[in-house]
């Protein structure tokens, strides 16, 4: 089983960091200088969610804020405002992984929904707060609902593609730690 | 390893402390931000520098694969396309036409006026890295930054139009903020009636018109230039058409082709320089000395 591999959390912690890479390069191509193109989910915090809840052990905090700030810089928001936002979505999922490893994919969705809106909502009031200027409501909170539609396919590619999925009692067993 | 097992730990102490100093770093830089936004811009212009440009290897063939399988699309409506091209080809053999013998007595009546245009407004080409990655944001990314001698404000466009202004400048490469972005106000002209006002954009693909004196005298079809007011975009540049929208509001029809932004011309532009002395006219008083000095003849 290649869950004993002790160098694994290290692969799978490059495999995620890859991962947002690969996210932000693709945000990144410039496919789209008109106004008015698509609005795509936030694939950056869906994909974080998602391996919040299911690994802890992939997404150390560190990580994850790094490669928040590096997306902040790299799209154009103000740096630290989101990252620190979702960092702190993602933590708190991550406190939740062990109560919501048993919990069906609705429980964790509802949960994943709150955090997704909390951010958005959080991000645009702190704006407003300071003075910033800030996108339009109306595809701002677009962005919120399609990020939240979402979901369930990136725990899919998540669960189904990659291979993370949430940890048994007989894994963390076999590595020898209590949980 | 021990590590490792203290990250297993979800709930420990070390955890809620890595936590606390992550967010306190995360919010410290973005209150720097609000402070003091020029330094942490430049620092955001040197990360994108440092890593788009390795990025571009891979981008380049990424996108024209995109853009071909879109193109693609494209060749099903190949015959209607072609029509349609046809009947614009015989518009234009009559515009050709009257261009070519305008562009004859242009040529002379420069000749007789002996104008000289102004020959320091040269241009640097570059090519579009990358756009701004979000819906919310107009921008794109350049491939000459201070290398090229690319400065802060200058003006780029597109060959026909205006597209923007260069903001963030990292040693090889610039990011130019659009014309469309809603941060970006542009003094213009509104030609034949000279009317000025400012080209606001809003995020939407026709920006509109703001501060205009007299609507009445605007009308659709009417050309857009910039006016060179404020001093950061030269006089003259091409900006668009004046359309209205069905709210009855004047918006600008860009004349940059903002679909496939692939090369923009960045604009050398050493500023306007202002007439700060009183022009030498003679006042009353220097008439007569001057009268007086030829006098004694």
């Amino acid at each position: 089983m290649s869950e004993l591999n002790p160098a694994r959390p290290w692969t799978m912690r490059i495999a995620f960091a890859a991962l947002i890479v690969v996210i932000l390069f693709f945000h990144m191509l410039p496919l789209q200088t008109a106004t008015g193109g698509w609005i795509w989910p936030d694939f950056i915090l869906a994909f974080a969610l998602a391996w919040s809840v299911r690994r802890p052990d992939f997404v150390p905090l560190a990580l994850l804020a790094l490669l928040f700030l590096l997306a902040d810089l790299l799209l154009q928001r103000p740096p630290g405002l989101w990252a620190a936002l979702a960092l702190v979505a993602c933590s708190q999922m991550q406190h939740q992984a062990r109560s919501l490893r048993d919990a069906s994919l609705a429980t964790e969705l509802m949960s994943a929904a709150a955090w997704i809106v909390g951010v958005g909502i959080g991000y645009r009031i702190v704006l407003a707060v300071l003075l910033v200027d800030m996108p339009s409501l109306a595809p701002a909170l677009l962005q919120i609902v399609i990020t939240v539609m979402a979901y369930p396919v990136v725990v899919g590619i998540t669960h189904a593609l990659m291979g993370v999925r949430k940890s048994t009692p007989h894994d963390m067993g076999s590595a020898g730690v209590r949980t | 390893m021990a590590k490792d097992r203290n990250s297993v730990d979800y709930g420990g102490p070390l955890r809620r402390l890595v936590l606390a100093v992550l967010i306190l770093a995360l919010t410290g830089t973005f209150l720097l931000w609000r402070i003091d936004s020029p330094r942490v811009e430049r620092l955001r212009a040197q990360v994108t520098d440092r890593i788009l440009p390795n990025m571009d290897w891979a981008m380049a063939p990424v996108t024209g694969t995109i853009n071909l399988f879109r193109d693609f699309q494209s060749y099903r409506r190949i015959a209607e396309q072609n029509a349609e091209l046809r009947r614009e080809l015989r518009q234009m053999e009559a515009w050709k036409e009257a261009a070519l013998q305008l562009e004859q007595e242009n040529a002379r009546l420069l000749d007789l006026n002996n104008v000289r245009l102004d020959p320091r407004l040269t241009y640097i080409t570059g090519v579009v890295l990358a756009d701004s990655g979000s819906p919310f944001r107009q921008s794109v990314l350049l491939n000459v930054g201070a290398r090229d001698g690319s400065v802060e404000g200058w003006a780029t466009m597109d060959g026909i139009g205006l597209v923007g202004r260069v903001s963030g400048v990292a040693q090889n490469t610039a990011r130019v903020i659009m014309v469309t972005d809603a941060s970006s106000r542009v003094p213009a002209v509104i030609q034949p009636s000279g009317q000025k006002a400012i080209v606001a954009g809003d995020n939407t693909a026709a920006p509109p018109i703001d501060f205009l004196e007299n609507p009445d005298l605007v009308r659709a079809g009417d050309r857009v230039i910039t006016s060179g007011d404020g001093g950061v975009f030269p006089a003259g540049l091409l900006v668009g058409q004046v359309a209205e929208d069905p709210g009855g509001r004047l918006r600008v029809r860009l004349a940059a082709d903002y679909e496939r932004l692939e090369f923009l011309r960045v604009l050398r532009h050493y500023g306007t320089e202002p007439v700060s002395d009183t022009t030498d006219v003679l006042t009353p008083a220097e008439e007569a000395a001057l009268l007086q000095e030829e006098v004694p003849e």
